[in-house]
């Protein structure tokens, strides 16, 4: 379990995530597929196993985006890494949220954005798809792997299986799959 | 006006059931914050909740917005770290243990189990979006430039985002 971190300036989290939280329109998945890019793919802070660890913690505990960020922040410089990330995130939202109730308290009008945002809709979609891909090449490229994944996409469209149920269920595969090779080694 | 600390303390509590996270929050919020501390009309509730997903932020900015209403900046401020405070504290210590656990095989192997099922649940995500917002065929047309932009070339994921969504202004999409 050696990991090699270079230290990671709290600046540098800070300025980090503060673009991704004022340019992440989408929420949510698209958030993640854009923490992904940067901190894994383009900055090399954790690799692609502990990012999905912490994808994993953060679905089971309600809003993924904010709690995948506060994961890679503790990752890379612990307890105040980690609020420094959370805040960084939250706050470009913060203050858009408090710039439009202000117009909206005032004028009680909402601020015509829509448009915008069905224009990015889709490129989010595309954003998450392509981050789904790069993970599944990377975890999901045995036969054995897909269909673990591919259970897991059912179960949760199809059915609605929470996000946790899904989880527990493929840990208690890995488990087992782990006890077998043992057994046989 | 909403007194500080009576804000502080239910966005606490809505922060210590939001556990279960996403859409449970609505109704959740909902009941508070309508019909119990009447804080908000419904109408104005509808109205925070549109207006919250116009930023990246999680639905939880709901509760920057009923601050705002209650106590003005300050009131805003303390909603929504308080609403972020105990899932966020839950994380910084799951995350604590997170390496001090791995280092046993057992666990090891359950973390191993759940990745490929991360992949699906990534790919879930992307079609419970897909099958709300991709209704026409501009849709289709914007989600494949967007991912031959992605996948293929190096242009920022952001660039491409607000590119997406300046042609949504000037196209005056509806």
């Amino acid at each position: 379990m050696e990991k090699e971190i270079k230290t990671v300036r709290l600046r540098e989290i800070a300025a980090t995530f503060f673009m991704i939280g004022a340019t992440g329109f989408g929420g949510g998945m698209a958030i993640v597929a854009l923490i992904e890019r940067r901190c894994v793919h383009d900055k090399g802070w954790l690799g692609q196993n502990e990012f999905m660890h912490g994808l994993a913690f953060g679905q089971i505990l309600g809003p993924f985006s904010l709690n995948t960020s506060t994961f890679v922040g503790y990752y890379l410089r612990g307890t105040p890494g980690g609020l420094v990330a959370a805040a960084s995130f939250i706050a470009p939202s913060f203050l858009m949220v408090s710039a439009l109730s202000l117009l909206y308290f005032r004028f009680h009008e909402l601020p015509e954005l829509k448009s915008a945002l069905l224009g990015s809709n889709p490129v989010v979609i595309a954003l998450i798809v392509v981050a789904g891909i790069g993970m599944a090449r990377r975890k999901a490229a045995r036969l054995e792997a897909a269909t673990v994944a591919v259970i897991a996409f059912a179960a949760s469209t199809l059915f609605g299986t929470s996000a946790l149920t899904v989880l527990v269920i493929a840990g208690c595969w890995g488990l087992w799959k782990g006890w077998r090779t043992g057994r046989l080694g | 006006m909403v007194g500080m600390l009576k804000l502080a303390w239910v966005f606490l509590k809505i922060g210590v059931i939001f556990f279960g996270g996403g859409y449970v929050l609505i109704p959740l919020l909902h009941r508070i914050l309508v019909d119990q501390m009447q804080w908000l009309t419904l109408k104005e509730f509808l109205d925070g909740v549109a207006l919250s997903q116009l930023t990246p932020g999680p639905l939880a900015m709901l509760a920057t917005f009923a601050g705002y209403k209650g106590a003005g900046l300050l009131g805003a401020l303390v909603a929504t770290v308080c609403i972020f405070l105990p899932g966020t504290a839950l994380m910084l210590f799951i995350s604590s243990r997170y390496e001090r656990f791995r280092r046993i095989e057992a666990v090891n192997h359950f973390l191993d189990g759940i990745l490929p099922a991360v992949v699906g649940l990534v790919f879930a995500a992307a079609f419970n979006l897909g099958r709300t917002s991709l209704t026409s065929a501009r849709d289709f047309i914007l989600l494949g430039a967007g991912f031959a932009l992605l996948q293929f070339t190096a242009i920022a994921p952001m660039a491409v985002i607000l590119g997406a969504a300046v042609v949504g202004l000037l196209l005056h999409f509806s």
